[in-house]
């Protein structure tokens, strides 16, 4: 959180990607990739390339954990170690690691139906190939894709995306750089029904009128972004059906 | 007309009464990926998991034999129990049963009832939300299926289908064909013709 580079992050009101400050990366979503899962999304969000995979409801094993009156869910968030820059090379989870499958987890506690299937559990994969600043925010917005495919009832599509703060500056889906040396970083998950939030996380300092501006944008992306999930979400379907109608 | 709608998609003003909805603040919302119908206000969901219901037919391997009770697995998150005192006939550990739910608790048992064993055969493992379709209204999808083929063919709600016979291969191939294209118009036809050739 150096202030100093922060005259570099913006030039002539344009980010260091040529975006402007409230414009998000492309994104593609891409449902039911894997065969084996039960569910499984693609994501390219930026230079972010991310799978998520969901199994069940099944058993949950050991049998202590399990809960009788709904399901647990296991979400485990995972970066390959030729995904960064930095240095991911040691397997296994970290403190990092740990940290987002919590809050993954929290967020789809919250919108998966969990008391239709007490004493299972339900398995989330995120795993990043590639990371490039809002891996959390791009998994989140993969795994409701893949959740969806598998047919487990969801009360909605969630979406996530993360605002910051460059100088005076309000700036939306940070990568990396600015991510690394932006005043602030905020990843937010929204229910996009009910206006929900769901995951809200800060690194630095924002201003009350600096979260409003950043929520304003945000609820703006996510119209986009949840748009991009549900034409992913249908596109095999509308595919077979045109086959056929031609 | 029919849309493909997605899960917290608004499907209508006010409130239905339909499965995988959830209703709010006078509005009703899908919970799954589903065809809604606007005509017959129907709900089909394209992806879904089987709830065991009372009646409904079940097709299981025995997976643990136990004192008093067979375990059986049924490719879902609920087991299935049948009473060794109800269970007329011999079975053992890795047998196919096909039995029918008879009650079901709180916990993830389906108690079975009235089992049959299949012997021979093979196992197929479908979408549980597109066994209404391979079936199809009036059992005319199955008929067609056992009729162009002569295979026998058995399917249970939860999924897991039992052929034996002849032409199996091909009543396979009908079968994941259904269950791909089951959400298009026409298909019977199609497997009408497929079954031909």
């Amino acid at each position: 959180m150096s202030g100093g580079e922060n005259q570099e992050l913006i030039i002539n009101g344009k980010r260091l990607d040529g975006r402007m400050p409230d414009e998000l990366r492309p994104i593609k979503i891409e449902a039911n990739v894997l065969h084996n899962a039960d569910g499984s999304a693609y994501i390219e969000w930026g230079n972010n390339k991310i799978i998520a995979g969901v199994y069940g409801p099944k058993e949950a094993l050991p049998k202590h954990i399990s809960d009788p009156e709904r399901a647990i869910i296991k979400c485990r968030y995972q970066m390959a170690p030729f995904s960064s820059l930095e240095e991911h090379g040691r397997s296994g989870p970290n403190r990092r690691s740990i940290e987002i499958s919590k809050v993954t987890k929290e967020v789809f506690e919250n919108v998966v139906m969990l008391d239709h299937f007490p004493g299972s559990e339900i398995d989330i994969f995120v795993e990043v190939l590639q990371g490039d600043g809002g891996t959390r925010t791009a998994g989140i917005t993969a795994a409701a894709v893949a959740l969806a495919t598998s047919g487990i009832p969801m009360r909605d599509l969630p979406f996530a995306v993360s605002a910051g703060k460059v100088g005076d500056t309000i700036i939306l889906d940070l990568n990396k750089i600015e991510d690394n040396s932006s005043d602030a970083d905020m990843p937010v998950a929204v229910s996009p029904r009910t206006n929900t939030v769901l995951l809200l996380q800060m690194d630095g300092e924002l201003t009350r009128q600096d979260i409003n501006t950043a929520f304003s944008m945000v609820q703006k992306a996510g119209t986009y972004i949840s748009k991009l999930q549900r034409e992913a979400i249908k596109a095999p379907y509308e595919k077979i059906k045109d086959k056929y109608n031609k | 007309m029919q849309r493909i709608v997605v899960p917290g998609e608004k499907i209508s003003d006010g409130q239905l009464r339909l499965e995988n909805t959830i209703t709010e603040n006078n509005a009703t919302y899908s919970t799954v990926v589903a065809i809604y119908d606007e005509e017959k206000k129907t709900l089909l969901p394209l992806e879904g998991l089987w709830y065991p219901r009372y009646g409904d037919t079940v097709v299981g391997v025995i997976e643990e034999d136990k004192l008093n009770t067979y375990v059986v697995n049924l490719n879902a998150p609920y087991k299935g129990l049948l009473l060794t005192k109800f269970t007329e006939i011999e079975i053992t550990t890795g047998d196919v049963v096909e039995a029918t739910v008879k009650e079901l608790d709180k916990t993830q048992t389906a108690m079975l009832m009235r089992p049959r064993k299949l012997s021979g055969g093979k196992l197929l493992s479908v979408k549980p939300s597109k066994v209404p379709r391979i079936i199809g209204s009036g059992n005319t999808m199955l008929k067609e299926l056992t009729e162009g083929t002569g295979c026998s063919i058995m399917v249970g709600n939860n999924g897991i289908i039992w052929l034996k016979g002849k032409n199996v291969d091909l009543a396979t191939k009908a079968i994941l064909k259904i269950e791909e294209e089951a959400h298009t118009s026409g298909l019977t036809e199609r497997i009408k013709e497929m079954l031909k050739s």
